[in-house]
């Protein structure tokens, strides 16, 4: 069973949130420990361990990028391994770029205006990005799903940046 | 998680940073990232008509590792052919700074950019 049978929902990119919430809570409840205080040590430990699988599917689903991810290795598509290097040149010049961006923000006479320009520019980029893999993943031919795994790496590097900013966010405000 | 004393020693005072011009023809820029972490490094190295590397720069953004094995390719390269910075591998970085598997994949993040630097400069002079 996969995680969209798992939370009876459609196996598709665009999930309903509410749906998946409510079906996953309702999952949560049938296993919930309390449930099992007089069933035997093997009933009790089959309900935790569901209890976490059902939490690791919930996570993933809940995820674009995590669910993007499960959506394209569930086809069967050869994800290139995490730590495989990521070698395209002028998108990496960019993610320097943006970074070089962020750290100027601190020293910047507008501390406040330079990071809204820094998070506007991320999130409009993230944007752009999320919805050709979105429209890649639902296309679903070989070509399609293979420029939809480019874009999910590519995609990380912004997901990582948005943490930064949030770093840099919090560090302004303790001043 | 604790950093070895020379990844600390490179992260503190990391060796060679900065930027060479990328377009000098002499002037070859390897860039390389990891979607995993999200690190992004730049190698340049400045390289003479005879092949030598005269001059390496680099700038990285990434955890300490990744800082420290980028630093320590731009002492290592220094001097070496274009044939021997390549043979440099990652095993080499990871055991000279004590890396520990988790971060074995910052070594070969430096190792890849070496690579990708050559690639650059063979590209620039078949030009």
């Amino acid at each position: 069973m996969n995680y969209f049978q798992l939370f009876g929902i459609e196996a598709s990119f665009d999930v309903d949130i509410q749906q998946l919430s409510s079906s996953y809570q309702t999952l949560q409840k049938s296993v919930h420990p309390d449930k099992f205080v007089h069933a035997s040590e093997q009933d009790q430990r089959i309900a935790v361990q569901k209890s976490a699988h059902i939490n690791d599917a919930y996570q993933t689903l809940k995820n674009p990028l995590l669910r993007a991810e499960y959506i394209l290795i569930e086809r069967g598509i050869d994800m290139p391994n995490e730590q495989h290097t990521f070698g395209d040149t002028s998108f990496l010049m960019h993610q320097m770029e943006l970074r070089e961006m962020l750290e100027d923000v601190k020293s910047s006479g507008d501390v406040d205006a330079a990071l809204l320009e820094v998070q506007n520019v991320l999130s409009s980029e993230y944007l752009q990005l999320s919805q050709m893999m979105r429209a890649q993943i639902i296309e679903n031919t070989a070509a399609s799903n293979s420029a939809a795994c480019d874009n999910l790496r590519k995609l990380k590097f912004y997901q990582k940046l948005n943490i930064e900013v949030d770093r840099l966010e919090d560090s302004l405000f303790d001043d | 998680m604790a950093y070895s004393e020379k990844v600390l020693d490179h992260y503190e005072n990391p060796r060679n940073v900065g930027s060479l011009d990328k377009n000098d023809p002499s002037v070859a820029t390897g860039m390389v990232g990891a979607p995993a972490c999200g690190d992004v490094m730049k190698l340049q190295l400045k390289i003479s008509a005879d092949g030598i590397i005269e001059d390496a720069k680099f700038k990285t953004y990434g955890c300490g590792s990744a800082i420290a094995s980028s630093s320590l390719v731009t002492e290592w390269v220094k001097g070496k052919t274009i044939a021997e910075a390549g043979e440099i591998k990652n095993t080499a970085i990871a055991e000279e700074l004590a890396l520990p598997p988790v971060k074995i994949h910052c070594s070969i993040l430096a190792e890849d950019a070496i690579k990708a630097a050559i690639e650059d400069y063979k590209t620039k002079q078949g030009k």
